[in-house]
């Protein structure tokens, strides 16, 4: 959950911070299950971060698909290749559909936007799961946790300090009635995105429709939005109310009281559910980390369930 | 209305599933009932929504299957999803290439549900709602 402290500034869902970094520091080759909203998967490999799935941000393939960098013929050839056991990274190459550097340098792009989106989004748990793991497009170097980490805290305060925009993440914008006469271009890719803005679609939405990545364009947007340009049609719902915490567990921290009181409505309660301002919202255990048991009741196979299906329905985008 | 409460249900599961960008009740016979959808003809996804809803039954039969439960298709730039609503009518949803398929499978049945029940407490119209052949 988005996470302000009592210094006033915006830091990555301590859930997540603290799983992925002990992750890391033990070296973990395995999946972490981020179960939350949107929750996803993150990958590594020796505790660097070779892929992060998610459907809070466009892999790898929708954005080099929907931005029109690579063909869609080129990728499916690509991919069946790979198929047969070369690596899809060098079939792409090789194919002259992308050259090595721009590959990894988009692919390092895409990781780090998807844990932007996962740390400032809710996280219920998080569970590690040690084992092999084979990604279609790995991360090479892999990704350093620490700087994913505080490179997602950086531009959550850079989105925090646009003035007036609360929960835009998960705010819903279409133009400002009076924006745009015909013939206008405001250039910056405004032009695109504001042609796509139809009330409905979130920032995360309109970045999977122009294959950009989700960071960048809510940046963006905000900026758009506070110049006048865009105006916000309403909100999508937080995160489902928590519930009370387990008895078994360890001593009981209570829910904080953010995401819970503004979950329900939209527009302008939806602040709460993003921004988590409560200063005494999560309560520490006695081991002095914080803890939150929001135990959904099916949060438990969640994870699994997710990752089962996904790799059932998309076997493509496994990494990214 | 019941018609406002299956926008409702459109809209809540829209707002609990990353990725759904769009959702239509239709009618067996391929008549929209109700469309929140964009950028995308109503009409023309009803029809389709009921014929294929028909085929994907015959061929969960045909495959000795049991019963349907979704169908799906899954294309370069996203999903659509059907659902048999009783036996009068069917859900479709459009998700993009992101949408969150796990949430899916746990959010659409009771989506389902609540749907068949507003149609249900609507009654039958002259036109539209046939009993099951």
């Amino acid at each position: 959950m988005a996470f302000f402290d009592p210094a006033g500034e915006a830091a990555p869902d301590p859930v997540l911070a603290e799983s992925l970094t002990k992750s890391a520091a033990g070296g973990l080759t395995g999946v972490l299950q981020v179960i939350g909203d949107p929750g996803g998967a993150i990958y590594l490999s020796g505790g660097g971060v070779i892929g992060v799935r998610t459907p809070g941000a466009p892999s790898l393939e929708v954005i080099v698909l929907r931005s029109g960098r690579v063909p869609d013929d080129g990728w499916e050839a690509a991919f069946a290749a790979a198929a047969a056991g070369t690596p899809m990274t060098a079939e792409l190459i090789t194919r002259g559909l992308i050259g090595a550097g721009e590959l990894e340098a988009l692919l390092r792009a895409a990781v780090a936007d998807a844990l932007f989106v996962l740390a400032s989004g809710y996280v219920d748990q998080c569970r590690a799961e040690p084992g092999p793991v084979s990604n279609l497009l790995p991360l090479d170097p892999p990704a350093e946790v620490g700087w994913l980490l505080a490179e997602a805290g950086r531009r959550m305060n850079v989105l925090a300090a646009i003035p007036g925009l609360t929960s835009y993440q998960r705010a819903r914008v279409e133009p400002a009635p009076d924006v745009v006469t015909a013939g206008t271009v405001l250039g910056g890719g405004r032009d695109e995105l504001l042609a796509l803005a139809n009330g409905r679609r979130t920032p995360r939405d309109l970045a999977f429709a122009l294959g950009r990545g989700v960071y960048a364009t809510t940046l963006e947007l905000g900026r758009m939005q506070h110049e006048g340009l865009l105006v916000t049609t309403s909100h999508r719902a937080g995160p489902p109310l928590p519930a009370p915490p387990r008895a078994s567990t360890a001593p009981a921290a209570p829910a904080p009281a953010s995401p819970a009181s503004a979950s329900q409505n939209s527009a302008g309660q939806a602040s709460a559910s993003q921004n988590s301002a409560s200063p005494g919202g999560d309560h520490p255990a006695d081991d002095g980390l914080p803890r939150r048991r929001r135990g959904r009741h099916s949060e438990a196979d969640a994870g699994a369930d997710m990752s089962m299906l996904l790799r059932l329905l998309r076997p493509r985008s496994s990494s990214d | 209305m019941a018609e406002d409460g299956l926008l409702d249900q459109m809209q809540a599961l829209r707002d609990r599933v990353t990725g759904i960008t769009g959702a239509a009740v239709a009618s067996r016979d391929g008549l929209i009932i109700k469309a929140d959808v964009e950028e995308v003809s109503p009409d023309n996804l009803a029809a389709l929504a009921a014929a294929w809803l028909g085929v994907a039954q015959r061929m969960a039969s045909e495959a000795g299957q049991g019963v349907l439960r979704e169908a799906v298709t899954r294309s370069s730039g996203g999903y659509v999803a059907i659902y048999a609503v009783g036996r009068t009518a069917v859900l479709l949803l459009t998700g993009d290439e992101g949408l969150d398929v796990g949430r899916l499978h746990r959010e659409s049945r009771t989506t389902v549900n609540n749907i068949e029940a507003l149609l249900a407490s609507a009654g039958p119209r002259p036109g539209i709602f046939r009993p099951a052949s």
